[in-house]
C-alpha cells in the first residue's frame, strides 16, 4: 500500500513537470503551428540565470520569476527575429513541411553551446528553497517532501493563469483568434505578429519554470534539460497538442506510468515507457486524446 | 538486355583494374615504437569526461595529472624529456571515448595512453580495430577504473590496470560485512554494465547473500532523484539494513540525499570510486548525511595531512593546478597515477620505448614509488596493479577514519584466493616526491 | 532512359575508381574520416528519401541505424556470417522495422510523427540495457575482420575500413538514385506536392509513403552497420540523439532533395569536426571548448541555411540560373 502510494506521489510530481514542459510546447503549437525544440535549450538558459540569481543572492524565490522574464524574453526574441522571418521565405519546395523543425533544432544547438561556452559544461547545483526531506504520516515517511509541494503548486498555480488568460481576458481571446484564423483576426484590428511574440512569451516562462523547479531534483548542465523536452513533448503528443488541459493530462498520465514502472518493474526502462505509451496513445486516437476538436476551448 | 550486358563489361573492367592497382600497393607501415617521442619531449594522451553526468569529481583527475607532469618537467623532466599530457573529454560515452582515443593516436601522435577513464570505454579502445592497441604496441597506462579484466595480460597486453579491482574491493567488503553485520539483511544498488557486474561476483564470492527485492541496479546516466526515490523506496521494502553502494559519485550523492530525505538510514557502504567526501559535498550531501557511510581506499586519506605523499600533492596542487582546485581523492588519486606514470617512464630508460615502456613495468613495477599503501603486483605474467584497501568510517566532519585507527591493508586477488591482512610497509618517499 | 542509367553507372563507376586511388595515397587519419564520412552519406541519403523526396519527418533515423548495427552484430556472433551478409542482415532487420513503423507513420502528421520518431531516437538504443544479449551499456563487438590475405598484409585496417565503406555508400547512393528518378520517386514527389491531385492520378499515397519509410530505414540499417564496422562494436552510446539531429543537419546543409547534397552534408560534418580539432591541436584550445565552438557553428550554419537557402544551395543556385535566364 505504502508503495503504491509512493509511486502515485513520485508520479504526480515528475508529471506536474512535464506538463508545464508540455504546456510550452502547446502554447506555441497552437499560436505558430511549430513544434518548437529550442524550447530545451531556452528553457536551460532562463535556468542558468535564475541559479545566477540564487548564486548570488541566496534567493530561489527571486530566481524563479526572473527566470520566468528571462523565458519569456527570450521566447519572444526567437519568434521575432527568427521564426517570424523564416515563415515568410521557406513556405515552397521540398523543405516546407519541416523547416521550422529544422530551425528549432539549429536554435536549440546554439543555445547548447552557447550556454557551454559561457557556463561551461560542469555540473551546477541548484538548492531547493525548502525541504527535500520526505513527509512524515504517522509513522510511515513518504518520498513526498515540500519540494515536491513547491513543484505541483507551482505547476498548477502556471496553468491556471494561462487558462484564466485564454478563456477570460481579451488577451487570451486575441491569442486564440490570432491562433485559429490569422487573417481574420488582423481584419478584426488583432496586432497578430505581436500576438504571436507574446504566446511565445508565455510558453518560454513555462518552460523556464520547467527548468527551474526540476533542476534541484538533478544538475545543471547545457544539456540537462534535453531529456525533460522530450517526455514534455511526449507529453504534449499524448494530450493533442491543441489543449492546455490535454497537455496537463499528458503530463500527469506520462509522470505516473514512469513511476509505476520504475517502482514495480525498474528503473532502465526509463527511456522506453514514452515511445511506448505514445504509440499506444497514437494507434488508438491518432491525434491525442484531446486533439481533433473543431473549437478551440482551452 | 543490352544494358545489362555493358554494365557488366564496366563492372569486370573495373575489378580487374583495382586487382592490377592493388599489387603496387605499398607495405602497411610497422609498428612505431617511439611514437610521440622527440629529444625533448613524451606527448601523452588521457581520454576523460570533462563533462556530463559522469565528469563530477573525475573530471579533476586529469588536470591533477598535468600538474604532478608539470612538477617533473620543472625538475629535470624525464631523463632530459619534458611530458606534455593531452586531455580529450569523451563524457564518459563508449563512441566518444573511441574517436577521441583515434584522434590521440592518429593526429595527436601520442606515444602512450594514461589514465582512460571507464570500464565500457576502455575495452571499446581496446577492441577497436581502427586504434589497434595490441597491434600498434600502444600503452595505455593505468587505467582509471577497478575491471577486474583488464589485468588479463592475454586479453590485454597493453594495458595495466592500478587501482585494485572491485572484484577485490567487494570481496573485501564482503568479509568484513560478514564479520560486522552478521545477520542483517544486505541490499546493493549497482551500475548496469561492467562495473556493477564486477562487483556483484565479487560479494558472491565472499558468500555474502543480498536480500530478496533488494538488488537494485540502474542504467549508467539514468540517475535523477525521481529514480534514487524509486531505489530508495525498493530498498525500505526490502528491509534493507546494510546497502552497499556500487556506481559513480553523482549516482551516490542521489541515493545518500534521498535515503536521508526519506529518514531510511542503513549502513550504507560506498565504493571507493564514488565515495569522496568532497565530491559528494558538492552534490548535496552534508557531512550529517555521510556520518556513519563506510568507504574503502588504498591510498592514504586526503583529510591525512601527516602522510608525506598528501602533504606534497597538496603543495604541486596550489602550485601547478589550475587556480582554485579544491584538494581532494580526486586530486590525490590523479597524482598518483602521474606518479606511477613518471616511474614506469624513467624506468623504461633514456631509449624510450613502447614496448620498453611496457617491459619496464612488468619487470620492475613492483618497486615504483608511489603513494599507495597496498604494493603494486606487476609482474610478466600478470598486469594487476595494486590489490588492496583500507576500510573507514567517515565520521561527522566528514573525515575518513580507518578501522581501529590504523590503516589496514586488506589484500586479495580477482579470483577465489583468501583475503588477508598484508603487512607490506609501504617505502619512504622518494626525495622531492620524483621516482629515480 | 537508357543512356542515362548507363551515364549514372558509369559515373559510379569512376567515383569508385577515384576515391581508390585517393584511399592509397592519404593517412590513417584521413582514412578513418572518409570512412564517417561514407558513414554519413549513407544516413543522410536515407533523410533525403524519407524527408526531402516523400516529406515525412523522423528525428529517429539514428535508431534505425542503432537496429542495423545491433542486427550486423548479432548476425555475426550469433551464425557466424561473413562480413557482407551481415551488412544485408542489417539493411533488411532495419527496413523490416520499417515497414512496421512506416504502417504507423502514415496515418500521424507532422508534428505527431515527429515526437514519435523523437522518443523513438531516444527509447531504442536504450534497449540494449533491458536484454543482456544486447550489450547493456559497454555494446557488444563487431569483428571487422581485416584484409584478406589476398592483400598479403599490405593493407592497414584503415585502408579495409575506408574501401568497405565507401563501397557501400557508392552502391547504395547509386540505388537511391536510380529509384529516386524512377516512377516510385516522381510518385513520392507528386504525394508531397499535392496529396490530393497524387491520388487522382493513381498514386497510393499511404502505401507510396509506407515504401518511403521501408526503404530508407532499410538504407539507415545500412549507415548503422557501417558504424558498427568502423568503430568494431555497437553500444547504445554510438547512435546518441544528436546523431539523429545530425543527418538532419547534414540533409538541411546540402539540400534536402538533393542526393548530392548527402555527400556535402556529410563532408561538412566531418570536415567541420576535423577543421576544430586540428585548430585544437594547432593552438592547444581545450578539448571541451573546441567542441562546444563547433557545435555553436554548425547551429549557426543550419539556422542560416533554413532560412537563406532552405532547399540547399544548390536550388538557390538553380533559381538565380533560372532569373537571369528570364532575364535575357
Amino acid at each position: 500500500m505504502d508503495q503504491l502510494i509512493s509511486a502515485i506521489l513520485i508520479g504526480l510530481s515528475q508529471g506536474a513537470i512535464y506538463s508545464l514542459m508540455a504546456l510550452a510546447l502547446v502554447l506555441v503549437f497552437r499560436s505558430t503551428r511549430v513544434i518548437n525544440f529550442a524550447q530545451a535549450g531556452q528553457a536551460v538558459v532562463s535556468t542558468y540565470i535564475g541559479w545566477e540569481v540564487v548564486t548570488r543572492t541566496g534567493n530561489y524565490w527571486l530566481a524563479l520569476p526572473i527566470a520566468a522574464i528571462a523565458g519569456a524574453i527570450v521566447g519572444a526574441a526567437v519568434e521575432s527575429f527568427l521564426m517570424r522571418p523564416l515563415s515568410k521565405r521557406a513556405s515552397k519546395g521540398a523543405i516546407a513541411p519541416v523547416a521550422s523543425v529544422i530551425l528549432t533544432l539549429g536554435l536549440l544547438g546554439v543555445l547548447h553551446s552557447g550556454a557551454a561556452i559561457i557556463w561551461k559544461g560542469d555540473q551546477k547545483l541548484l538548492e531547493s528553497p525548502v525541504s527535500a526531506m520526505g513527509i512524515t504520516v504517522g509513522e510511515t515517511v513518504y518520498p513526498f517532501s515540500q519540494t515536491d509541494f513547491l513543484i505541483i503548486g507551482t505547476a498548477l498555480l502556471v496553468m491556471l493563469t494561462f487558462s484564466f488568460i485564454f478563456q477570460k481576458t481579451n488577451l487570451g481571446l486575441a491569442l486564440r483568434a490570432s491562433a485559429f484564423q490569422p487573417e481574420i483576426a488582423r481584419l478584426s484590428g488583432v496586432r497578430v505578429d505581436r500576438i504571436r511574440a507574446i504566446g511565445w512569451a508565455f510558453a518560454g516562462a513555462a518552460g523556464a519554470i520547467a527548468g527551474v523547479l526540476v533542476t534541484p531534483g538533478s544538475a545543471l548542465s547545457p544539456n540537462s534539460l534535453d531529456l525533460l523536452l522530450v517526455f514534455g513533448f511526449v507529453a504534449a503528443v499524448i494530450g493533442g497538442l491543441e489543449s492546455l488541459i490535454g497537455a496537463a493530462l499528458g503530463g500527469i498520465l506520462l509522470g505516473l506510468t514512469l513511476s509505476f514502472v520504475g517502482l514495480y518493474v525498474g528503473t532502465s526502462l526509463t527511456f522506453v515507457v514514452p515511445f511506448v505509451i505514445l504509440i499506444l496513445v497514437l494507434l488508438i486516437k491518432p491525434s491525442g486524446l484531446i486533439g481533433g476538436r473543431k473549437s478551440r476551448n482551452a | 538486355m543490352m544494358r545489362f550486358t555493358r554494365s557488366k563489361i564496366i563492372g569486370f573492367a573495373t575489378v580487374a583494374a583495382a586487382a592490377l592497382a592493388v599489387s603496387t600497393l605499398p607495405a602497411q607501415a610497422a609498428v612505431n615504437e617511439t611514437q610521440g617521442v622527440t629529444a625533448t619531449q613524451i606527448t601523452l594522451g588521457i581520454s576523460q569526461p570533462t563533462n556530463g553526468p559522469a565528469s563530477y569529481g573525475y573530471n579533476k583527475v586529469a588536470p591533477a595529472m598535468d600538474a604532478y607532469f608539470k612538477y617533473v618537467n620543472a625538475n629535470g623532466g624525464v631523463n632530459g624529456r619534458k611530458i606534455k599530457l593531452i586531455i580529450k573529454n569523451d563524457g564518459y560515452k563508449v563512441t566518444d571515448a573511441v574517436n577521441k582515443t583515434v584522434e590521440l593516436v592518429s593526429r595527436d601522435k601520442v606515444f602512450a595512453l594514461v589514465g582512460s577513464l571507464g570500464t565500457a570505454n576502455n575495452i571499446a579502445v581496446s577492441n577497436s580495430p581502427a586504434i589497434d592497441l595490441a597491434g600498434q604496441k600502444i600503452p595505455s597506462l593505468f587505467v582509471n577504473t577497478g575491471f577486474s579484466g583488464f589485468a588479463k595480460k592475454s586479453d590485454f597486453p597493453t594495458m595495466f590496470p592500478l587501482f585494485p579491482s572491485y572484484y577485490m574491493e567487494t570481496k573485501i567488503l564482503g568479509g568484513y560485512i560478514k564479520d560486522n553485520f552478521a545477520g542483517k539483511k544486505v541490499g546493493i544498488i549497482y551500475q548496469d554494465d561492467d562495473f556493477g557486474d564486477d562487483a556483484l561476483a565479487g560479494l558472491k564470492q565472499a558468500g555474502v547473500t543480498i536480500a530478496p527485492g533488494a538488488s537494485i541496479s540502474y542504467a549508467s546516466f539514468s540517475q535523477s532523484v525521481a529514480t534514487a526515490t524509486t531505489w530508495v523506496t525498493k530498498l525500505k521494502t526490502a528491509g534493507a539494513e546494510v546497502v552497499i553502494f556500487y556506481g559513480v559519485t553523482s549516482a551516490a550523492a542521489f541515493a545518500l540525499r534521498v535515503a536521508a530525505g526519506a529518514a531510511y538510514k542503513p549502513q550504507w557502504i560506498i565504493d571507493s570510486v564514488g565515495g569522496d567526501a568532497t565530491t559528494l559535498g558538492l552534490l548535496g550531501v552534508t557531512p550529517a548525511v555521510l556520518d556513519g557511510a563506510i568507504t574503502t581506499s588504498f591510498l592514504p586519506a586526503a583529510t591525512d595531512s601527516a602522510d608525506p605523499y598528501v602533504k606534497l600533492f597538496k603543495t604541486i596542487n596550489t602550485k601547478y593546478n589550475v587556480a582554485g582546485t579544491v584538494w581532494d581523492n580526486n586530486v590525490l588519486t590523479g597524482m598518483n597515477t602521474a606518479m606511477m606514470t613518471v616511474a614506469a617512464l624513467k624506468a623504461a630508460g633514456k631509449n624510450l620505448t613502447r614496448s620498453g615502456v611496457i617491459k619496464a613495468i612488468e619487470t620492475q613495477g613492483k618497486t615504483f614509488p608511489s603513494a599507495s599503501l597496498a604494493q603494486p603486483q606487476f609482474s610478466t605474467t600478470s598486469h594487476v596493479g595494486y590489490n588492496g584497501f583500507w576500510i573507514g568510517t567517515y565520521d561527522s566532519t566528514a573525515t575518513l577514519k580507518p578501522e581501529g585507527g590504523k590503516y589496514k591493508i586488506y589484500t586479495t586477488d580477482s579470483a577465489s584466493g583468501d583475503v588477508k591482512v598484508s603487512t607490506w610497509k609501504r617505502p619512504a618517499m622518494p626525495a622531492k616526491g620524483l621516482p629515480k | 532512359m537508357h543512356n542515362h542509367r548507363a551515364k549514372r553507372l558509369i559515373g559510379f563507376i569512376l567515383l569508385g575508381f577515384v576515391l581508390f586511388l585517393i584511399g592509397n595515397r592519404v593517412d590513417d587519419l584521413r582514412l578513418y574520416q572518409g570512412a564517417s564520412v561514407a558513414m554519413y552519406v549513407i544516413g543522410i541519403a536515407s533523410i533525403v528519401l524519407l524527408t526531402g523526396f516523400s516529406g515525412q519527418i523522423s528525428l529517429g533515423n539514428g535508431a534505425i541505424m542503432a537496429l542495423g548495427g545491433f542486427s550486423a552484430t548479432l548476425a555475426q556472433s550469433t551464425w557466424g556470417l561473413p562480413l557482407p551478409l551481415t551488412f544485408v542482415v542489417a539493411v533488411l532487420g532495419a527496413a523490416l522495422f520499417g515497414l512496421i513503423l512506416g504502417v504507423a507513420a502514415a496515418r500521424l502528421s507532422g508534428p505527431y510523427l515527429a515526437g514519435a520518431t523523437l522518443a523513438l531516437a531516444v527509447a531504442l538504443p536504450s534497449l540494449a540495457n533491458q536484454f543482456s544479449f544486447l550489450g547493456g551499456e559497454q555494446g557488444l563487438q563487431f569483428n571487422s575482420g581485416s584484409a584478406p590475405e589476398f592483400f598479403n598484409g599490405e593493407v592497414s585496417q584503415y585502408k579495409w575500413f575506408f574501401w568497405i565503406s565507401a563501397l557501400a555508400a557508392l552502391l547504395i547512393t547509386w540505388l537511391i538514385s536510380n529509384i529516386l528518378q524512377s516512377r516510385y520517386g516522381r510518385g513520392w514527389r507528386a504525394v508531397r506536392s499535392n496529396s490530393t491531385a497524387a491520388e487522382l492520378v493513381g498514386i497510393h499515397s499511404a502505401r507510396s509513403k509506407v515504401l518511403a519509410f521501408t526503404l530508407a530505414s532499410g538504407i539507415a540499417g545500412l549507415a548503422g552497420a557501417v558504424l558498427a564496422l568502423n568503430l568494431g562494436g555497437v553500444s547504445p552510446s554510438a547512435y546518441p540523439l544528436s546523431l539523429s539531429f545530425a543527418l538532419i543537419t547534414g540533409a538541411v546543409l546540402a539540400g534536402i532533395s538533393t542526393l548530392s547534397g548527402s555527400v556535402i552534408g556529410a563532408l561538412l560534418l566531418v570536415g567541420m569536426s576535423e577543421l576544430v580539432g586540428s585548430l585544437t591541436s594547432r593552438f592547444s584550445l581545450e578539448d571541451v571548448l573546441a567542441e562546444n565552438l563547433k557545435e555553436l557553428l554548425v547551429s549557426v550554419l543550419l539556422i542560416l541555411a533554413v532560412v537563406f537557402t532552405p532547399n540547399g544551395p544548390g536550388d538557390r543556385i538553380r533559381e538565380r540560373k533560372e532569373l537571369h535566364k528570364k532575364k535575357k
